[in-house]
């Protein structure tokens, strides 16, 4: 089954909606949550969904119906393979291991399917290769 | 058995000499044995890209008209030091731009110098008869000015400690950004690869010794600074910080490839400099170091949330370990990062190897040797009378 990352974005009057609740039984995604921040702004929830593409899809109806903010995370960091110097720094600050090294080249690879978009690897990068991906 | 260099730069230029990488190397020892493999090889070479703090510049601007005694310097707003004749300066690749940002300093200014861009560069001075222009500012290049090499006080650490946080803050350091609570743990030593850990008494390493430096051909000048030969030995290697090298060579054949800035986010500026030295193998003794594994190599873990000079090692950790990705803290499993690139490494290492069998690159015979016994000295308060 497919897996698609999402950052549903929230007003504070939408906080308590049991979304991801809904999400599980109404539409029989397995869901895992990634990141979720609630403050005076309302809530930002990072979600991987997986489940069937008509299923994700009827999924991110149900959201925007009711009102919450959808937006696929397709690209979140993007790694400069020049100014790469394939040190590893990245490796050991990811907490979800999108960075690892490829044994046979000694190059670091960067999993962009793994990535939560913590951006903790941003500042963590001497050669300035890694950089924020304006989301569209 | 005994090999000169004459011999070896005799096969160099012939094109017959054997040349193996201190990787390819073990494999080699290990089936054939010191003996058998000493006979067969004549050069081993070497290699690290790292950060390299201590590292910048000589630069010779040329004269202006009128002529000018340059007495502060800026290169793209980072200051130089001019307390040298007229027009000569140095850049330092950790100096930070005058502006107030530590993200930008000497190091970008010599990346940008290497991959031929224009530098502003900017002076002042006092004016005197001889030399009666106050004020400069214009750009530069490498094609525009006479002189630019690199010398660097100290390079190509002999092993390094691994560096930790027990702390309940992330720190930012010299060795990357220190996740809380053993969160990461980071090591700069290219280990089994790196050049003064396969010459661990610098037998062959001495002054005058040629070496791939950031892409172009230097020389080993002088002992580093910091160097010392009093750590701890495991296998015939120390087992912490120990010996250094002052490198210089022609900034104008160096690639950005080997020589890139780096920027450690709230520590500051510095190098990263790309080294490789060849190794002799002038007899089995030099074979013996040579065929170091990273297994054998160790190294002290640090706790960087002491803020002291000395910081006592919580464990010793081999760089076998490390590079598995994840070495035991207190029965916990800690992420490791290397700050060095191994790849770059390797990369190095290959490229000397494949210079010298072109015969591009031929071996030389150290002109004097580094100290056999160095202490290295902290710095204490003391009062005038008691340092004289």
């Amino acid at each position: 089954m497919p897996v698609k990352k999402f950052l549903i974005t929230f007003t504070p009057d939408l906080v308590s909606e049991p979304i991801t609740f809904r999400l599980v039984r109404d539409f029989d995604l397995v869901i895992n949550i990634l990141r979720a921040e609630i403050d005076e702004m309302g809530g930002r929830l990072m979600l991987a969904l997986e489940g069937s593409g008509p299923q994700i899809q009827r999924a991110v109806k149900y959201l925007e119906e009711a009102g919450v903010q959808v937006q696929e995370l397709k690209e979140f960091i993007r790694k400069d393979e020049v100014r790469c110097t394939n040190c590893g720094l990245c490796i050991s600050i990811c907490p979800v291991s999108a960075y690892q090294v490829d044994k046979a080249t000694w190059k670091v690879v960067f999993l962009n399917e793994k990535c939560i978009a913590c951006g903790m690897c941003i500042d963590a990068c001497p050669p300035g290769a890694i950089k924020l991906r304006a989301q569209s | 058995m005994k090999r000169s260099y004459e011999e070896i730069n005799d096969k160099i230029r012939k094109g017959d000499a054997v040349v193996l990488t201190a990787e390819e190397i073990i494999e080699v020892v290990e089936r054939e044995g010191v003996e058998k493999a000493t006979k067969e090889v004549d050069v081993v070479t070497t290699g690290t890209f790292g950060a390299m703090c201590s590292s910048g510049a000589f630069l010779n601007f040329g004269h202006s008209e009128p002529p000018m005694k340059m007495i502060k310097v800026w290169l793209n707003g980072v200051p130089a030091y001019g307390g040298l004749a007229a027009v000569d300066a140095y850049l330092g690749a950790s100096e930070p731009r005058e502006d107030g940002s530590i993200e930008y300093g000497g190091a970008h200014v010599i990346e940008d110098l290497i991959a031929g861009k224009g530098v502003h560069l900017r002076a002042s001075s006092y004016g005197t008869d001889c030399y009666p222009r106050r004020e400069i500012d214009t750009w530069i290049s490498l094609k525009t000015i006479n002189q630019a090499y690199m010398y660097n006080p100290r390079n190509a650490y002999q092993n390094y400690g691994v560096a930790t946080n027990s702390s309940e803050r992330t720190l930012y350091t010299y060795m990357g950004k220190l996740l809380p609570r053993y969160g990461n743990a980071t090591y700069s030593s290219a280990g089994q690869l790196s050049p003064l850990l396969n010459d661990p008494q610098l037998r062959t390493i001495g002054i005058g010794t040629r070496i791939f430096l950031g892409g172009a051909q230097g020389y080993v000048a002088w002992e580093g600074t910091q160097f010392k030969t009093n750590a701890e030995m495991s296998h015939g290697v120390p087992t912490g910080s120990s010996r250094t090298l002052a490198v210089i060579g022609d900034l104008k054949q160096m690639s950005s490839e080997f020589v890139r800035a780096l920027t450690f986010h709230k520590y500051g500026v510095s190098l990263g400099v790309g080294i490789g030295v060849p190794i002799p193998i002038l007899d089995e003794e030099v074979m013996k170091g040579v065929c170091i594994r990273d297994d054998q190599i160790f190294a002290p873990v640090l706790d960087y949330s002491v803020q002291s000079r000395n910081k006592k090692a919580i464990r010793r950790a081999s760089y076998a370990e490390l590079r598995s990705g994840h070495i035991d803290i207190n029965g916990k499993s800690v992420r490791t990062s290397s700050i060095s690139s191994y790849q770059k490494a390797k990369l190095i290492a290959e490229t000397l190897k494949k210079e010298i069998i072109k015969g591009e690159f031929c071996l030389t015979e150290k002109v004097a040797s580094l100290p056999e016994e160095r202490a290295q000295l902290p710095l204490d308060l003391h009062t005038k009378e008691e340092v004289e």
